[in-house]
């Protein structure tokens, strides 16, 4: 491959990684905020909390895989908790108590991180056995972040088998489009969005532990990535997998080929982009439920 | 009868030319530490360090305490509680005929300009604070400079690179910048690869996109012009501030046939770019300004580490020791550290040295108090009379000058070379003989002559015309 070509593929390549890092951070608020329709403003926080938790585990044992195991399971069970005796009290009030609530709970998360671990930056250590780089077609790529594109199509898989091949995931999608009438069956509805809430807040965990290597921990990190996780969502449409996939795929690529050749507008892009989806649909490009 | 009339007065006058030069230089020689009064300072602890309250000379410290800037505000707290400790622990300083005690107070702005705003107008007009002591991020500081010219109130900006604070718009009499400038940090890098290192001919430019980064490069570009006129800038890229992923910069970089990144950005970019180039096998050196936080370069490791090059505001040439007074100030600090701190973030490796920026901040603080020593008042009147053209040596030898018309110190700059653990010795030659052990860091030490970074005079400011930049 002659440079300028491999150069391209490479851009290609970084962009589908980071429309998967993109993925594995909204797919949980996308969980959430499109199934439940609740606003977790703290949807980042877990992210950070979780990338806090994560470097425990690896500080203490130097176990990368049960940093993953365990720290998305820490952050969900917070968010389990939140949701079942904090945001279930606020639904009666609509939007505007959700976010107020899930803005407080993000404010107490982070001054938690900063009393437990201080304010340093601190770094979740990669495992050594995707530390290196590997050849495809001539071109040197990270492994670790060929790792992050499989771990993201994973959980795009895992997660549709789950909603549309199991009988919990047709009880989850119908409670979502008929509470009432599922409740009416017997269902326990509070009991699924509790455990729906705690999948969306768990997937969060998943790409807090999973990106903290190639980022720094530090108290800042929810900020870093929390918008771009609405962003996502929105644009791809409220409860849609397949839309937030295939969105952050676009941005990623937007993004890399962006910076390739017209750097200083790159962060445009991906805005200009999301204002022509929404004017053209309203619900985002695979979305379904009203605003 | 004349020729001995002639030879006495020849006599006369070669003795006269002596006592003036003597007494000149008595008169010019700088003010400095006072390394002979040092105290006992082993019950100093910055986590617990509670400042003295009641009639004492007051300094706001104004800082990120909070939001995610936050250990930017706990290297300030620290740095400067170093310094009033020294002074407190030596009895205080004489103002208006009378011994007082350094009072510092936390002054929170949360990296807010509404919130700065506020807290620095509340500790002049509540808090009657004689100093405002300033900050992370030139936006903030220009709040805090334009407060002190309001209440005509002293402002010292330790931190804060934009030139264009003491420029013909805002300047204030009131306020004194003792930090560099983002203008003297790329036009220093330039010199040092124009003029002493003369190697590597190819930069590719790097920085955040917004002022600081972009008057680093720009004062990069110009040093170059003037320092290193075969350099070639082979590309150019500014990126967003909290960037996630580098990925296509590098990209970019690793294409262009770049030999040194050049690159302003700060804690946690500095971490995530150099992180993701070592990463992706971008094994190239990085000229850089922050590329100095440990738990980082610990991660890094020494390999990846290795070939930086830093400019500091804190360094000296070659052996960083050299005196036995220089070694006991510095193991004030490091002993406590090792034995005594065990609050984070006190007790992690960003504090072991009092060097690099907390050495500065520790030591711009202890300028600002000689010169209260000096003007024997807290009167801004008198601050600034002495001030004004004022030389200071730190204990490491720099030597600053306060540039009276514009209140901006010249200073040299320091170049530091990273160096695997074994090569630290270089520059720091006391026992174990490294900075770390775990990551690249200095060993060659390397000045930039203040000559050759003259920080930039407005000449659009009235009182800077005519004025020569070098302060003579």
């Amino acid at each position: 491959m002659n440079p300028t070509t491999s150069m391209y593929v490479a851009q290609g390549l970084h962009g589908l990684a980071y429309g998967m890092i993109l993925f594995l951070i909204a797919s949980g608020l996308n969980v959430i905020f499109g199934m439940m329709g609740v606003l977790n403003l703290a949807h980042a926080s877990f992210f950070m909390l979780s990338a806090y938790l994560g470097y425990q585990v690896v500080a203490l044992t130097g176990n990368f895989w049960l940093a993953l195991l365990l720290a998305p399971l820490g952050s969900a069970l917070v968010g389990v908790a939140m949701e079942r005796f904090l945001l279930r009290r606020v639904h009666a009030f609509g939007h505007m108590g959700e976010l107020i609530l899930t803005v407080g709970v993000g404010s107490i998360v982070l001054a938690a991180v900063k009393s437990i671990w201080g304010t340093e930056s601190l770094q979740l250590k990669m495992p050594a056995i995707l530390s290196g780089r590997v050849t495809i077609a001539g071109l040197d790529y990270p492994v670790y972040r060929l790792f992050i594109i499989g771990l993201a199509l994973l959980i795009l898989a895992v997660m549709t088998l789950l909603l549309y091949r199991t009988r919990l995931g047709k009880i989850v999608r119908a409670a979502v489009s008929d509470a009432g009438m599922v409740n009416a069956l017997g269902i326990n509805i509070p009991l699924v969005f509790m455990l729906v809430f705690g999948v969306g807040v768990w997937m969060a965990g998943i790409a807090g532990v999973a990106i903290a290597p190639i980022l720094t921990v530090f108290p800042g990190l929810a900020d870093q990535v929390g918008m771009d996780a609405f962003i996502v969502v929105v644009t791809g449409g409220f409860g849609s997998l397949a839309g937030a996939f295939i969105v952050s795929l676009i941005f990623g690529l937007l993004s890399s080929y962006g910076v390739q050749f017209m750097s200083e507008l790159a962060p445009v892009l991906i805005v200009a982009f999301m204002a022509i989806v929404l004017a053209i649909r309203p619900h985002g490009l695979l979305g379904a439920r009203d605003s | 009868m004349k020729r001995s009339v002639l030879a006495v007065v020849t006599a006369l006058a070669f003795v006269a030319s002596f006592a003036t030069t003597a007494v000149r230089a008595q008169s010019a020689a700088p003010a400095g530490y006072d390394f002979n009064g040092m105290p006992d300072m082993s019950d100093f602890d910055p986590a617990t360090w509670t400042s003295p309250t009641g009639d004492t000379i007051k300094v706001a410290i104004v800082a990120s305490f909070s939001g995610p800037a936050a250990l930017v505000g706990q290297v300030y707290w620290a740095s400067a509680a170093w310094a009033a400790h020294d002074i407190n622990k030596r009895g205080g300083i004489v103002v208006d005929g009378k011994k007082k005690l350094i009072e510092l107070i936390k002054a929170d702005h949360a990296s807010k300009p509404d919130q700065a705003k506020r807290v620095v107008e509340r500790m002049v007009l509540q808090e009657k604070v004689n100093f405002l002591w300033g900050t992370d991020g030139s936006n903030l500081q220009k709040i805090i400079n334009e407060t002190a010219n309001k209440y005509k109130v002293i402002a010292v900006n330790t931190a804060s690179l934009s030139d264009d604070l003491q420029d013909a718009t805002n300047f204030s009499r009131y306020a004194f910048q003792t930090s560099m400038s983002a203008d003297q940090l790329g036009r220093g890098l330039a010199w040092y690869y124009g003029q002493m290192r003369k190697k590597e001919r190819k930069f590719y430019i790097l920085d955040q996109d917004y002022s600081f980064g972009r008057l680093l490069a720009e004062g990069f570009k110009k040093g170059l012009k003037e320092y290193y006129p075969d350099a070639q800038i082979v590309g150019e890229d500014y990126h967003k501030l909290f960037l996630t992923d580098y990925a296509p910069y590098l990209e970019k970089v690793k294409a262009s046939g770049a030999e040194v990144v050049f690159t302003g950005d700060w804690i946690p970019d500095a971490a995530n770019l150099l992180k993701q180039a070592r990463q992706m096998g971008v094994k190239l050196p990085f000229a850089h300004v922050f590329m100095d936080e440990p738990n980082f370069l610990t991660e890094v490791g020494v390999e990846g580490t290795n070939g930086l090059v830093q400019i500091s505001q804190y360094g000296t040439v070659g052996d960083a020791f050299k005196t036995p007074e220089q070694i006991r100030y510095y193991k004030a600090w490091n002993d406590l550290w090792q034995t005594k701190w065990k609050t984070a973030p006190f007790n992690t490796p960003l504090f072991q040295h009092p060097a690099g920026n907390i050495g500065s901040y520790i030591e711009q603080t202890e300028w600002l108090f000689s010169v209260i020593a000096r003007a024997k008042s807290v009167d801004p009147e008198k601050i600034i009379k002495v001030w004004e053209n004022d030389s200071y040596r730190f204990t490491n030898g720099k030597m600053l000058k306060m540039r009276a018309c514009d209140h901006k110190a010249i200073q040299e700059l320091h170049i530091l070379e990273f160096v695997p653990p074994g090569e630290q010795k270089q520059s720091f030659n006391i026992r174990p003989y490294y900075w770390n052990a775990n990551y690249s860091a200095a060993g060659p030490i390397h000045a930039v002559p203040s000559k050759a970074i003259l920080p930039l005079m407005d000449t659009n400011l009235d009182r800077c015309k005519g004025a020569n930049p070098a302060g003579e």
